[in-house]
């Protein structure tokens, strides 16, 4: 909805059409595009617009194409080189562990865009996102010598482009947590 | 041709499902463990999905498969954040290399 | 081909079963519920390559079901099972 010059009723009607289109879009992949299907489609097509409807009335984020696109590419080869670190720690003899809990003032403030950030560090190599406090996520790191903060940032950069938001924020930069040092690696 | 490029995949996806466990079994700690979890076995399941999909009689079929796949993902990178956050809050301690 | 797609989901299988070897010894339940993770990812692999092996397509669907219900375990698991509320930080219980 780009546009402030839409008539609101369109845009009422608008928001239950949109979502009923993807979980239409969902539903004909789950039944492998059988025309059967929608027998059972549509009433849960129905039923699911329903129930987002009412579990998050208003959607507050725009997705930026652009952005996701470029998300989606980092992301995939973050996953990889995640995947490949953490094999590799697991199967190497001397088991190569030096973990520490750290956290994370984020620069992003909403709600959905955090949520997007701490799943995407979480398939980051060598970084598990374990929870929120205020404006900073808790994040445990498998290598001390990893360097976090600017991976971090990295990634916050390209959650905030998915959705077209600015991280004019303060933060972006690591804290110790439980008397530890940010870099300490005993 | 395109038979052993899905073979090669799929091997490769079985290989991180087996680093995988290996993480599960041999790291100190249950933080350490969600990180094997998470990472290893998307990955291996990515791979496996790939290997499947040259083998897929219809683009739907690989459309369904990499949905499943997405799905894993989201809901195996909220449920490890998860459960490290509920392992934190019982003060379950974090394994400290010399320490 | 049939044969090797079956041969995978067997070692897969293993992998699970080496999995379990953690649940059993814990020591924490945290550490169990990683089973519910494990046989998730791994359980969905497995539908996937035997539905394509032994041409049952609605093994998809048990897969899908496979990762949805993985999800919930877990998070049903840290909400209610282990850890009742949000409240008790700190709380050495």
């Amino acid at each position: 909805m780009p546009t402030t010059t839409t008539p609101s009723l369109i845009r009422v009607l608008m928001r239950p059409l949109r979502r009923a289109v993807v979980f239409a879009a969902v539903w004909w992949v789950v039944a492998e595009a059988d025309p059967e299907g929608w027998v059972f489609g549509i009433p849960f097509v129905a039923l699911a617009t329903g129930a987002s409807l009412a579990l998050t009335p208003t959607r507050e984020w725009r997705i930026r194409p652009v952005g996701a696109l470029r998300y989606a590419g980092y992301f995939i080869q973050q996953s990889v080189l995640g995947g490949i670190d953490v094999s590799m720690r697991a199967i190497k003899p001397s088991l190569p562990l030096d973990p520490l809990i750290l956290r994370y003032r984020m620069r992003l403030v909403p709600e959905y865009a955090r949520v997007l950030f701490a799943d995407t560090v979480s398939l980051l190599p060598g970084t598990l996102s374990s929870g929120f406090e205020d404006d900073t996520m808790t994040l445990h790191v498998l290598d001390c010598e990893l360097d976090v903060e600017q991976s971090l940032r990295d990634v916050e950069q390209r959650v905030a482009d998915v959705f077209g938001l600015d991280l004019s924020a303060e933060g972006g930069e690591l804290a110790a947590i439980d008397g530890g040092a940010v870099g300490d690696c005993r | 041709m395109i038979g052993w490029i899905s073979i090669a995949l799929i091997a490769t996806g079985a290989f991180f499902f087996m680093a995988g466990s290996t993480g599960v079994l041999r790291f100190p700690d249950v933080y350490t463990r969600l990180h094997a979890l998470t990472k290893a076995d998307n990955l291996g399941l990515g791979f496996v999905v790939l290997g499947l999909s040259l083998r897929a009689d219809s683009w739907i079929v690989v459309l369904k498969m990499l949905l499943i796949w997405s799905l894993v993902i989201v809901a195996g990178a909220t449920a490890s954040h998860l459960v490290a956050e509920a392992a934190r809050m019982s003060n379950v301690p974090p394994w400290r290399k010399r320490s | 081909m049939k044969v090797v797609l079956i041969g995978f989901a067997s070692v897969l299988m293993l992998t699970v079963i080496a999995g379990l070897i953690r649940v059993e010894r814990g020591p924490n339940p945290a550490d169990r519920m990683l089973a519910a993770q494990l046989f998730g990812t791994t359980g969905v692999a497995i539908l996937l390559l035997l539905a394509e092996a032994m041409e049952i397509p609605a093994l998809r669907d048990v897969a899908l079901v496979f990762a949805l219900l993985a999800a919930m375990a877990a998070v049903a698991f840290v909400k209610r099972a282990w850890h009742p509320g949000p409240h008790e930080k700190g709380d050495p219980s």
